[in-house]
């Protein structure tokens, strides 16, 4: 998808990016609507001018996660190129600079879903630490609500729940929420 | 000539003194706009060419690349970008505080007459939010709601307000972002249904007859920080002494501002095609505190509407920034240990470099770095000659933020 105010470069964009077999799905000015247009079209990466004040909305985007997440190439005025060399060791988004040609519209989106992949990977690393940390308080409590109800040490519960989840397939954290239910009234073990 | 002629006299050299500052078209811009017109820049040794941006994330990576030396920025963007959320890491910082307050919540006419609560009696701001809350509640009609970025006071506002009716912001509703110029055109070709949004757009609605003021930010969030003077820690390591006038020149334009008198003139300045490219009168509503929140209805008084200088607006909390940061984490769904929310608020919220100005004003700066918040519904003096506004936010029905 392409978002550009200039019809004329929209035109060349979509020529250059023909001939390195990129089909656009659709080319839109500024304020039409751009999330709703994202919503429909899904595209896999989207080209807007640096300019345009729908830059925001693509940002809300990538960051919030909620929609569909989708790499950003950004066309850059600014004819220093250390300025786009900077931008794309700094963040997410690739830049291009004026003066399209296939190659360089290429390289842009090949950097731009690299950049994407990468942060995306950061965050996926980041939520699966957060999980596993929740999972570990999980079983932590349901050891302490087993040593209590069973009178029974450490080793003991934690081996119980681990037989208790081979047994049945299921992860060790499902077990330990299972516990947790059916213990955890008014059995005055104090929460994780 | 006396000191006060030259004011520039005694201060440390300005590394550089040709610099590009960032702003959007909006009213609280008015302190770099006054700034350069009433040559507040000019008195500090400066020439300053302001650039009229059209988005906050240029701005954010237009400062971090050197592209402009500093900008206007949301309040929570130095945090942010300085942890690195948006994926763009660099580590940015504010010494002084531009303006608090000056947001407002529409909604689209059609709904709010659907309501049936008035705007007009002003007793309690979160009757409209409950009807709302209600009117979600009953009629399973999904409302989409916009603002301007993610991480802004105006997300965080428009969550409060809806909480504190009683509506869940995650369920029912659709948060949207769009730019403050597209708002109230979506708003009247029914895209959005109602907006949280920096002045003049909310005027601009009103007046239109598209939309309908239902909740200031102010009366959300009592003085809440909104915009900042934003420069990257290394650009305000090689640049001291530029930066201290900028703050400077900066501080003495807002003090200016805060003469309700100066304002009024001050919009004429403001509307012109190079900066918010307005009419006066869609702009001399947030400047003079005087709101018709529907259109024909009664003026709604509101002197805290948009604070420049008052209640020592610039100075940067670190309490205050610690709140947007939990608030923006939050919408994240992440938190971080409170020792690396107060060390990053320790970093990017410069009070040291506050008081570095104010000394050189001679001007009162508070002593302390962080104040309690949420807790004053009256202006109260927290040190001699340090009188600070309220800071009350809206509380949901069972406290939930």
């Amino acid at each position: 998808m392409l978002v550009d105010d200039h019809p004329q470069r929209a035109a060349m964009v979509e020529a250059a990016l023909a001939e390195c077999s990129c089909r656009v799905v659709s080319v839109l000015p500024s304020a039409s609507g751009l999330l709703f247009q994202m919503e429909h079209q899904r595209p896999d990466v989207v080209m807007i001018d640096m300019e345009s004040p729908d830059r925001d909305i693509l940002e809300s985007l990538s960051v919030l996660n909620r929609h569909h997440p989708t790499p950003v190439v950004m066309f850059a005025r600014e004819q220093d190129p250390g300025f786009i060399r900077q931008a794309i060791d700094a963040g997410v988004s690739a830049y291009l600079a004026e003066g399209v040609d296939p190659v360089k519209v290429r390289t842009a989106i090949d950097v731009a879903i690299a950049q994407f992949e990468r942060y995306h990977a950061l965050r996926r690393d980041f939520e699966e630490t957060r999980q596993e940390l929740e999972q570990r308080k999980l079983v932590d409590r349901a050891k302490r609500l087993l040593m209590a109800h069973q009178q029974i040490d450490e080793a003991q519960a934690y081996a119980q729940m681990r037989k208790l989840a081979m047994n049945s397939n299921q992860t060790i954290a499902a077990v330990a929420a299972g516990v947790i239910a059916l213990l955890d009234r008014g059995s005055g073990v104090p929460p994780g | 000539m006396t000191a006060a002629d030259v004011p520039a006299a005694g201060l440390p050299t300005a590394e550089k003194t040709l610099l590009s500052l960032g702003f959007m078209r909006l009213a609280d811009a008015a302190p770099l706009i006054v700034a350069q017109e009433f040559g507040f820049f000019a008195r500090f040794g400066l020439e300053v060419e302001l650039v009229r941006e059209v988005s906050w994330a240029n701005i954010r990576d237009k400062v971090t690349v050197g592209a402009l030396d500093a900008g206007q920025m949301l309040a929570p963007m130095p945090l942010m970008t300085s942890l690195g959320v948006g994926g763009l890491r660099c580590a940015l910082l504010t010494g002084l505080v531009l303006s608090l307050n000056g947001n407002a919540i529409t909604l689209a006419s059609g709904l709010y007459e659907r309501l049936g609560e008035s705007c007009d009696a002003r007793e309690d701001p979160l009757a409209i939010a409950r009807a709302l809350a209600r009117h979600v509640a009953a009629s399973g009609e999904r409302l989409t709601m916009a603002t301007v970025y993610p991480f802004s006071t105006h997300t965080l506002q428009l969550r409060l307000w809806l909480a504190a009716g009683g509506a869940d912001p995650d369920l029912g509703l659709r948060l949207v972002v769009l730019p403050p110029e597209q708002m109230v055109d979506s708003l009247a070709r029914g895209i959005i249904d109602g907006f949280c949004v920096g002045e003049p757009w909310n005027s601009v609605a009103v007046q239109a007859g598209v939309g309908v003021i239902t909740a200031s930010g102010y009366e959300v969030w009592n003085n809440a920080p909104e915009k900042v003077l934003g420069v990257t820690a290394a650009w305000h390591q090689a640049h001291p002494g530029s930066h201290l006038r900028l703050r400077l020149a900066l501080m003495e334009a807002a003090h200016w501002l805060a003469d309700p008198d100066h304002r009024v003139a001050a919009v004429e300045f403001l509307a012109l095609p190079r900066y918010l490219d307005l009419p006066a009168a869609q702009l001399l509503p947030a400047l003079t505190g005087r709101h018709q929140y529907r259109r024909g209805g009664p003026l709604v008084e509101n002197p805290d509407f948009l604070v420049f200088h008052r209640y020592q607006a610039g100075f940067p909390w670190r309490s205050g920034a610690e709140c947007l940061l939990r608030y923006c984490l939050g919408l994240l769904g992440r938190s971080l240990p409170a020792g690396d929310i107060v060390t990053l608020a320790d970093t990017c919220y410069r009070t040291d470099l506050y008081r570095e100005a104010a000394a050189a004003l001679g001007w009162t700066a508070p002593a302390l770095d962080r104040k309690a918040e949420g807790e004053h519904a009256e202006p109260y003096e927290l040190e001699p000659g340090v009188r600070l506004g309220p800071d009350l936010v809206v509380q949901g029905p069972a406290g939930k933020r």
